[in-house]
């Protein structure tokens, strides 16, 4: 059997640029929601979200979105030492959701009132595939590429398809993750569905009332675990298993029971031939509105039982960055594995007395976890659970 | 070690300008092939507006936009073939190239005209591109693995290859896999923009059923063709551009999976839209893969419009003309049938940036 393991981590999101300042903004539980800036949000109820802090490098010809990606990729290949030849055959697996729509949606109002605007640059760069033709341009990677859209689960996606490559040996080393910036057509419909709390989220919190969207890359190297060894790349975690399910019960809520969320949970358990009680972290998908969070706990019950189980949402911190959600969190996941440190739900003040399990309120907390998941969930029901194993 | 499993189709749906059924209506049109109402003009080839009523009930008319209704029409038609039951676990992939961007612009339109008063959260998800894949996997109940795939020109390729490596894998039981994608007048307006001025442009969707050789002949169901083998890779070239590169390792890669030599290779169903300069670098690709032996290439965007739902399209083709051994669009002008040499064909998707899919299909 072929282990997928971890070799390096890149992460641009709101509480800065890179790995060593998004961990330590999260271990040290700093809530990086602020009033946005990128877009116009006069007349509407919330206002704020989790925003990448600094300039990101790279031409300002390209869209917000390929410059997060471009940072959060390079660093990643950086980090796991990947040369040209090994960047050749490399698989590349991009999740994404708005693509260059920051940028379109500028050229659609000005178009729309009447001014000039230049429709080539944003016709180019919308669509989410534009993210992975670009990174494998940029980095000259060879081997399979695609992208994923499913919705706010697409970076966890992309880690699972990568893995699923590197398994069935198609390709040995892969660069997956997920990218989204800030959008108003994301920002309005989630104000249009009244799912925005106008202060911080605060998932898991008795009195929450709604999530905080964001932005941000993530990306990880994936490889074959005896190749990395052989080239003696550092490994972070193994990713020893993954599930994907879907509800099938509507577009956007999900099914009641968390059903499906927790046969995704179970498949990433049996892949890994890991037992509920061998995992100690579950990094939520913990977006802070009512429903969703009382669905994942009812499913994260299902599989673990009341207690034992440590969970945390990293969206209290960096707001849901849709695409880049799931890989940012799997990234935090596994940062928590090899820290040793399980990072907080910020402002969690008031536990739903209906989630039976410690979130880890407010501050961060040592604790010696050899194997944890990284649940994602989106719209459509598309259920993903990734789990990470000590190596 | 286990032997590979082997993945086959038993279901096809088509919806599409000039097809609208199972395999049975497929088969019935690449036996006479034309082209469909409007590419004969010189235009696009448009779903006719009396096709989805008689589809889809009334009231998922009313709830769903135009392109999810084209995928669950089609999904529904390759799922009732297949007659395959998804409470046994079934998964989900569908191929799109634009997604719902119509709904996407009435979105912003309503923003834009008034504010967040004309905000609708209905239309919201719809600007997400796994709407489809969403209501679609509703409308058939799939509730293994569900995957969007985001691809210039081979989205639909894509979507059969990646639905094949899950069954093939034990990751799913059986797989819907499709492509779909709708008209939208903005996008039909700046397509020359990214470099497609020469495409024949189409919309609709298409879905093939894919299951293990062995659940298939277990339930007794009727097997149309079988995927030898399905790989993607890629070739280097510029975002929206055309490469140099010949040498293609989906191709050889494809072959070696499928056992077989570029010489077995009967008939190819290629990307061709009419998009010249990608054209002319699929046709080196295939001739340096296949060399001197390089078969007839059917080409239907010809005759359909290229969008997502062909890719599926060519696939359901390549097994019938495993079956009928006759290939058509192949020559010029591309109403006439070529009787193929070998029942074994390659499906083959190259897209400008590179992204780059090939299938072996054969009969049953």
């Amino acid at each position: 059997m072929r282990r997928v393991v971890v070799t390096g981590l890149g992460a641009v999101t709101p509480l800065g640029l890179g790995v060593k300042a998004y961990w330590s903004g999260l271990a040290s539980g700093t809530c990086a929601l602020r009033p946005l800036t990128v877009i116009e949000t006069e007349s509407f109820r919330c206002r704020i979200g989790g925003e990448v802090p600094e300039a990101v490098g790279g031409s300002w010809r390209r869209t917000r979105a390929d410059r997060l990606a471009i940072a959060a990729a390079d660093e990643a290949l950086a980090d796991a030492g990947l040369g040209e030849p090994e960047r050749q055959g490399a698989a590349l697996v991009v999740g994404a959701v708005g693509g260059g729509m920051l940028e379109a949606e500028a050229w659609y109002w000005a178009a729309s009132r009447g001014r000039r605007a230049r429709a080539l640059p944003a016709v180019r760069s919308m669509l989410p595939c534009a993210h992975a033709d670009t990174l494998a341009a940029r980095f000259r990677l060879g081997g399979p590429r695609h992208t994923v859209v499913t919705a706010c689960s697409s970076g966890a996606v992309a880690l699972a398809e990568a893995a699923a490559l590197i398994e069935a040996g198609v390709a040995e080393t892969a660069l997956a993750g997920g990218v989204d910036s800030i959008t108003r057509i994301c920002f309005m419909g989630f104000n249009a569905l009244k799912l925005l709390d106008p202060a911080p989220c605060r998932p898991f919190d008795r009195d929450r009332r709604g999530m905080s969207i964001g932005e941000g890359a993530g990306f990880v190297v994936l490889e074959e675990e005896t190749r990395a060894r052989a080239r003696g790349a550092r490994v972070y975690a193994e990713l020893a298993g993954y599930g994907m399910t879907t509800d099938a019960y509507h577009v956007t809520a999900p099914e009641p029971d968390g059903e499906g969320m927790a046969r995704a949970i179970q498949a990433a358990l049996a892949q890994a031939r890991e037992e509920p009680a061998a995992v100690g972290y579950a990094n939520a998908h913990g977006t802070g509105t009512p429903q969703n969070d009382r669905v994942e706990a009812r499913a994260l019950e299902r599989v673990f039982g009341e207690g034992g189980l440590l969970v945390s949402s990293t969206k209290s911190m960096i707001g849901h960055t849709m695409a880049a959600a799931g890989s940012l969190e799997a990234i935090a996941t596994v940062l928590a594995l090899g820290h040793r440190v399980v990072p907080p739900t910020a402002n969690l003040d008031i536990p739903d007395p209906e989630v039976h399990f410690d979130c880890v309120a407010r501050v961060s907390r040592e604790s010696a976890v050899d194997c944890a998941i990284s649940n994602s969930f989106g719209f459509g029901g598309q259920n993903v659970t990734l789990l990470f194993r000590r190596r | 070690m286990s032997a590979p499993v082997r993945v086959v189709i038993t279901g096809v749906g088509v919806v599409n300008a000039a097809i609208v059924g199972d395999s049975a209506a497929l088969g019935a049109f690449l036996a006479a092939p034309r082209p469909a109402s409007g590419v004969a003009e010189g235009g696009v080839a448009r779903v006719p507006s009396s096709v989805l009523p008689g589809l889809i009930d009334a009231g998922d008319a009313r709830r769903l936009s135009r392109v999810c209704q084209l995928s669950i029409a089609a999904a529904r038609l390759a799922v009732r073939e297949s007659r395959i039951d998804a409470g046994g676990g079934l998964g989900l992939v569908i191929g799109t190239e634009f997604g719902d961007l119509a709904s996407t612009h009435v979105f912003a339109d309503g923003f834009l005209e008034r504010g967040p008063a004309g905000l609708s959260a209905l239309l919201f998800p719809n600007t997400v591109m796994n709407t489809m894949a969403a209501t679609t996997a509703i409308a058939v109940g799939a509730r293994e693995l569900t995957l969007t795939l985001n691809a210039p020109t081979v989205a639909g390729e894509l979507a059969v290859a990646r639905g094949a490596a899950a069954v093939a894998s034990g990751r799913a039981r059986a797989v819907l896999a499709g492509g779909v994608d709708e008209i939208d007048p903005v996008v039909e307006r700046h397509l020359p923009d990214l470099g497609f001025g020469g495409d024949t442009l189409g919309e609709g969707a298409a879905f093939v059923v894919l299951e293990s050789r062995a659940t298939a002949e277990a339930r007794g169901a009727t097997i149309l063709g079988e995927i030898a083998a399905a790989t993607w890779r890629a070739l280097p070239a510029r975002p929206w551009g055309v490469g140099r590169q010949r040498r293609s390792q989906a191709v050889t890669a494809a072959l070696d999976h499928a056992g077989i030599a570029a010489e077995d290779v009967g008939a190819v169903y290629g990307s061709a839209s009419g998009d010249r300069a990608r054209d002319a670098w699929e046709a080196a690709v295939l001739g340096a893969a296949l060399g001197a032996s390089t078969p007839p290439v059917a080409r239907l965007a010809r005759l359909l419009g290229r969008h997502a739902g062909l890719g599926v399209l060519r696939v359901a083709a390549a097994a019938w003309t495993a079956r009928s051994g006759l290939l058509p669009a192949a020559g010029a002008p591309p109403t006439g049938l070529t009787r193929v040499a070998s029942p074994t064909g390659l499906v083959h998707g190259l897209a400008r940036g590179g992204a780059h899919v090939a299938l072996v299909v054969g009969g049953p």
